[in-house]
Protein backbone atom coordinates (compact mmCIF):
# COMPACT_ATOMS: atom_id res chain seq x y z
CA UNK A 1 0.00 0.00 0.00
CA UNK A 2 1.41 3.43 -0.87
CA UNK A 3 2.57 5.72 2.13
CA UNK A 4 1.11 9.02 2.74
CA UNK A 5 1.80 11.30 5.60
CA UNK A 6 -0.78 14.02 6.05
CA UNK A 7 -0.15 17.23 8.26
CA UNK A 8 -2.77 19.14 10.86
CA UNK A 9 -2.07 21.80 12.72
CA UNK A 10 -4.82 21.97 15.52
CA UNK A 11 -3.85 24.70 17.96
CA UNK A 12 -0.65 24.26 19.19
CA UNK A 13 -0.55 20.05 18.23
CA UNK A 14 0.86 19.22 15.21
CA UNK A 15 -0.94 15.79 13.63
CA UNK A 16 0.56 14.07 11.38
CA UNK A 17 -1.33 10.99 9.89
CA UNK A 18 0.39 7.94 8.44
CA UNK A 19 -0.26 5.66 6.57
CA UNK A 20 0.63 2.38 4.12
CA UNK A 21 4.87 1.54 4.49
CA UNK A 22 6.89 3.54 5.73
CA UNK A 23 10.42 2.23 4.59
CA UNK A 24 13.42 3.59 3.40
CA UNK A 25 12.05 4.56 -0.02
CA UNK A 26 9.33 6.81 1.46
CA UNK A 27 10.89 8.24 4.58
CA UNK A 28 11.92 11.55 3.15
CA UNK A 29 8.16 11.73 2.56
CA UNK A 30 7.74 11.61 6.26
CA UNK A 31 10.70 13.93 7.16
CA UNK A 32 9.55 16.60 4.87
CA UNK A 33 6.33 16.52 6.88
CA UNK A 34 8.05 16.68 10.13
CA UNK A 35 9.82 19.53 8.98
CA UNK A 36 6.91 21.47 7.62
CA UNK A 37 5.17 20.55 11.57
CA UNK A 38 8.40 22.01 13.10
CA UNK A 39 8.50 25.60 11.26
CA UNK A 40 5.10 25.98 12.88
CA UNK A 41 6.66 25.14 16.49
CA UNK A 42 3.92 22.49 17.72
CA UNK A 43 4.21 22.29 21.55
CA UNK A 44 3.41 18.97 20.88
CA UNK A 45 3.93 16.03 18.02
CA UNK A 46 1.07 13.70 17.66
CA UNK A 47 1.55 11.11 14.75
CA UNK A 48 -1.59 8.46 13.99
CA UNK A 49 -0.05 5.11 13.20
CA UNK A 50 -3.24 3.03 13.22
CA UNK A 51 -3.00 2.46 9.60
CA UNK A 52 0.10 2.53 9.45
CA UNK A 53 1.23 -1.27 8.18
CA UNK A 54 5.31 -1.52 8.01
CA UNK A 55 7.67 0.86 9.71
CA UNK A 56 11.59 -0.03 8.87
CA UNK A 57 14.09 1.25 11.24
CA UNK A 58 14.15 4.52 8.63
CA UNK A 59 10.91 5.31 10.17
CA UNK A 60 11.99 5.66 13.51
CA UNK A 61 14.79 7.65 12.14
CA UNK A 62 12.29 10.18 11.25
CA UNK A 63 11.37 9.94 14.86
CA UNK A 64 14.45 11.28 16.70
CA UNK A 65 15.00 13.35 13.93
CA UNK A 66 11.36 15.26 14.93
CA UNK A 67 12.86 15.14 18.50
CA UNK A 68 16.13 16.34 17.88
CA UNK A 69 14.78 19.29 15.05
CA UNK A 70 11.72 20.27 17.67
CA UNK A 71 13.15 19.91 20.83
CA UNK A 72 13.11 18.97 24.22
CA UNK A 73 10.11 20.28 25.17
CA UNK A 74 7.70 18.85 22.82
CA UNK A 75 6.55 15.79 23.34
CA UNK A 76 5.67 12.95 20.76
CA UNK A 77 2.84 11.17 20.97
CA UNK A 78 2.10 7.87 19.32
CA UNK A 79 -1.21 6.78 18.68
CA UNK A 80 -2.78 3.53 17.50
CA UNK A 81 0.40 1.56 17.09
CA UNK A 82 -0.56 -2.22 16.99
CA UNK A 83 1.12 -5.71 16.24
CA UNK A 84 4.61 -5.59 14.23
CA UNK A 85 4.94 -1.80 14.09
CA UNK A 86 4.18 -1.60 18.00
CA UNK A 87 6.74 -4.57 18.28
CA UNK A 88 9.44 -2.84 16.65
CA UNK A 89 9.25 0.11 18.48
CA UNK A 90 9.13 -2.42 21.66
CA UNK A 91 12.23 -3.50 20.47
CA UNK A 92 14.13 -0.47 19.54
CA UNK A 93 13.03 1.32 23.52
CA UNK A 94 11.02 3.70 21.16
CA UNK A 95 8.16 2.90 23.50
CA UNK A 96 9.77 4.25 26.47
CA UNK A 97 10.78 7.76 24.81
CA UNK A 98 7.66 8.75 23.17
CA UNK A 99 3.77 8.32 24.65
CA UNK A 100 1.87 5.46 23.07
CA UNK A 101 -1.99 5.57 23.46
CA UNK A 102 -4.57 3.79 21.84
CA UNK A 103 -6.88 6.69 20.84
CA UNK A 104 -6.55 10.09 21.24
CA UNK A 105 -8.98 12.63 21.71
CA UNK B 1 13.92 -22.42 -5.25
CA UNK B 2 12.29 -19.27 -6.35
CA UNK B 3 14.31 -16.92 -7.74
CA UNK B 4 13.98 -12.90 -8.48
CA UNK B 5 16.60 -10.41 -9.56
CA UNK B 6 15.26 -6.54 -8.79
CA UNK B 7 17.15 -3.26 -9.98
CA UNK B 8 19.24 -2.35 -6.59
CA UNK B 9 17.14 1.06 -5.84
CA UNK B 10 14.95 1.71 -2.87
CA UNK B 11 12.00 1.47 -4.65
CA UNK B 12 12.41 -2.21 -5.34
CA UNK B 13 11.85 -2.40 -1.76
CA UNK B 14 8.42 -3.16 -1.41
CA UNK B 15 8.49 -5.89 -4.91
CA UNK B 16 10.79 -7.32 -2.11
CA UNK B 17 8.66 -7.19 1.10
CA UNK B 18 5.90 -8.49 -1.16
CA UNK B 19 7.97 -11.49 -2.53
CA UNK B 20 8.97 -12.49 1.24
CA UNK B 21 5.59 -12.25 2.22
CA UNK B 22 4.39 -14.52 -0.46
CA UNK B 23 6.47 -17.28 0.51
CA UNK B 24 5.73 -16.71 4.22
CA UNK B 25 2.15 -17.45 3.86
CA UNK B 26 2.74 -20.43 1.52
CA UNK B 27 5.44 -21.54 4.10
CA UNK B 28 2.65 -20.86 7.02
CA UNK B 29 4.58 -18.95 8.78
CA UNK B 30 2.39 -16.77 11.79
CA UNK B 31 1.83 -13.10 10.82
CA UNK B 32 4.33 -11.89 13.36
CA UNK B 33 7.65 -14.36 12.04
CA UNK B 34 6.80 -13.09 8.54
CA UNK B 35 6.69 -9.68 9.67
CA UNK B 36 10.13 -10.08 11.76
CA UNK B 37 11.44 -11.83 7.83
CA UNK B 38 10.02 -9.41 5.91
CA UNK B 39 11.50 -6.13 8.32
CA UNK B 40 15.02 -7.91 8.39
CA UNK B 41 15.30 -8.53 4.71
CA UNK B 42 13.70 -4.68 4.17
CA UNK B 43 16.72 -3.85 6.29
CA UNK B 44 19.81 -5.59 4.74
CA UNK B 45 18.37 -4.79 1.63
CA UNK B 46 18.29 -1.62 2.65
CA UNK B 47 22.23 -1.04 3.59
CA UNK B 48 22.67 -2.99 0.37
CA UNK B 49 21.12 -0.52 -1.88
CA UNK B 50 22.24 3.04 -0.24
CA UNK B 51 26.13 1.75 1.30
CA UNK B 52 26.46 -0.97 -1.37
CA UNK B 53 25.81 0.27 -4.70
CA UNK B 54 24.31 4.21 -4.49
CA UNK B 55 27.03 5.92 -2.06
CA UNK B 56 29.82 4.05 -4.30
CA UNK B 57 28.45 5.65 -7.56
CA UNK B 58 27.74 1.67 -8.83
CA UNK B 59 24.52 0.28 -9.98
CA UNK B 60 23.45 -3.52 -9.85
CA UNK B 61 20.92 -6.33 -9.17
CA UNK B 62 19.55 -7.93 -6.04
CA UNK B 63 18.89 -11.28 -6.54
CA UNK B 64 16.19 -12.55 -4.32
CA UNK B 65 16.14 -16.42 -3.72
CA UNK B 66 13.04 -18.13 -1.54
CA UNK B 67 13.53 -21.53 -0.31
CA UNK B 68 11.55 -23.77 1.58
CA UNK B 69 12.42 -26.81 3.16
CA UNK B 70 10.24 -29.09 6.26
CA UNK B 71 12.55 -27.05 8.86
CA UNK B 72 12.97 -23.64 7.33
CA UNK B 73 12.07 -20.82 5.07
CA UNK B 74 15.39 -19.48 3.80
CA UNK B 75 15.57 -16.18 1.82
CA UNK B 76 18.99 -15.46 -0.04
CA UNK B 77 19.82 -12.20 -0.75
CA UNK B 78 23.29 -11.53 -3.34
CA UNK B 79 24.58 -8.74 -4.19
CA UNK B 80 27.86 -7.57 -6.66
CA UNK B 81 28.17 -3.98 -4.04
CA UNK B 82 30.87 -3.36 -1.93
CA UNK B 83 32.10 -5.98 0.81
CA UNK B 84 29.37 -5.49 4.06
CA UNK B 85 28.93 -8.35 6.83
CA UNK B 86 26.19 -6.55 9.09
CA UNK B 87 27.22 -8.95 11.62
CA UNK B 88 30.76 -6.77 11.74
CA UNK B 89 29.08 -3.33 12.22
CA UNK B 90 28.61 -2.31 16.11
CA UNK B 91 25.25 -2.26 17.05
CA UNK B 92 23.08 -0.46 19.23
CA UNK B 93 23.53 -1.56 23.02
CA UNK B 94 21.12 -2.30 25.90
CA UNK B 95 22.09 1.04 27.38
CA UNK B 96 21.79 3.20 23.68
CA UNK B 97 18.19 1.54 23.52
CA UNK B 98 17.61 3.71 26.65
CA UNK B 99 18.42 6.45 25.54
CA UNK B 100 15.80 9.72 25.03
CA UNK B 101 15.16 10.35 21.25
CA UNK B 102 17.34 13.60 21.66
CA UNK B 103 20.35 11.95 22.66
CA UNK B 104 20.40 8.99 20.06
CA UNK B 105 22.60 7.89 17.56
CA UNK B 106 20.86 7.41 14.63
CA UNK B 107 23.09 4.31 13.00
CA UNK B 108 23.00 0.51 13.60
CA UNK B 109 19.24 0.50 14.54
CA UNK B 110 18.12 -1.17 11.11
CA UNK B 111 20.87 -4.08 11.41
CA UNK B 112 19.85 -4.31 15.16
CA UNK B 113 15.96 -4.63 14.20
CA UNK B 114 17.22 -6.89 11.17
CA UNK B 115 19.59 -9.79 13.36
CA UNK B 116 17.25 -9.63 16.15
CA UNK B 117 14.52 -10.67 14.51
CA UNK B 118 15.67 -13.58 12.69
CA UNK B 119 16.41 -17.44 13.65
CA UNK B 120 19.09 -17.67 11.65
CA UNK B 121 21.36 -14.93 9.71
CA UNK B 122 24.52 -15.70 7.71
CA UNK B 123 26.74 -13.56 5.57
CA UNK B 124 29.52 -15.09 3.69
CA UNK B 125 31.71 -13.10 0.14
CA UNK B 126 32.79 -14.80 -2.49
CA UNK B 127 33.78 -14.30 -6.12
CA UNK B 128 32.93 -10.49 -5.43
CA UNK B 129 29.31 -11.20 -4.29
CA UNK B 130 27.82 -10.62 -0.76
CA UNK B 131 25.68 -13.45 0.23
CA UNK B 132 23.08 -12.16 3.09
CA UNK B 133 21.09 -15.39 4.45
CA UNK B 134 18.33 -15.38 6.52
CA UNK B 135 16.36 -18.01 8.17
CA UNK B 136 12.95 -18.23 9.73
CA UNK B 137 12.14 -22.19 11.46
CA UNK B 138 8.87 -23.64 10.74
CA UNK B 139 7.20 -25.74 13.08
Amino acid sequence: MAFSANLEMTGSEARITLEGELDAAVADQFRQTVERAAQEKPQKLVLFMDKLQFMASAGLRVLVFAKQRMGRDVAIYVIGATGPVLNTMQMSGFHQAVYLQESYP
Amino acid sequence: MIQHSLPASLAALSDIRRLVMQACQTAGLSEDAAYRLALAVDEIATNIITHGYEEQGLTGDIVVSLDQTDKDLTVLLEDTGVAFDPRAQSLPTAEDLDKPLDDREIGGLGIFLALAGVDRFDYQRSDNVNRNLFAMNLA
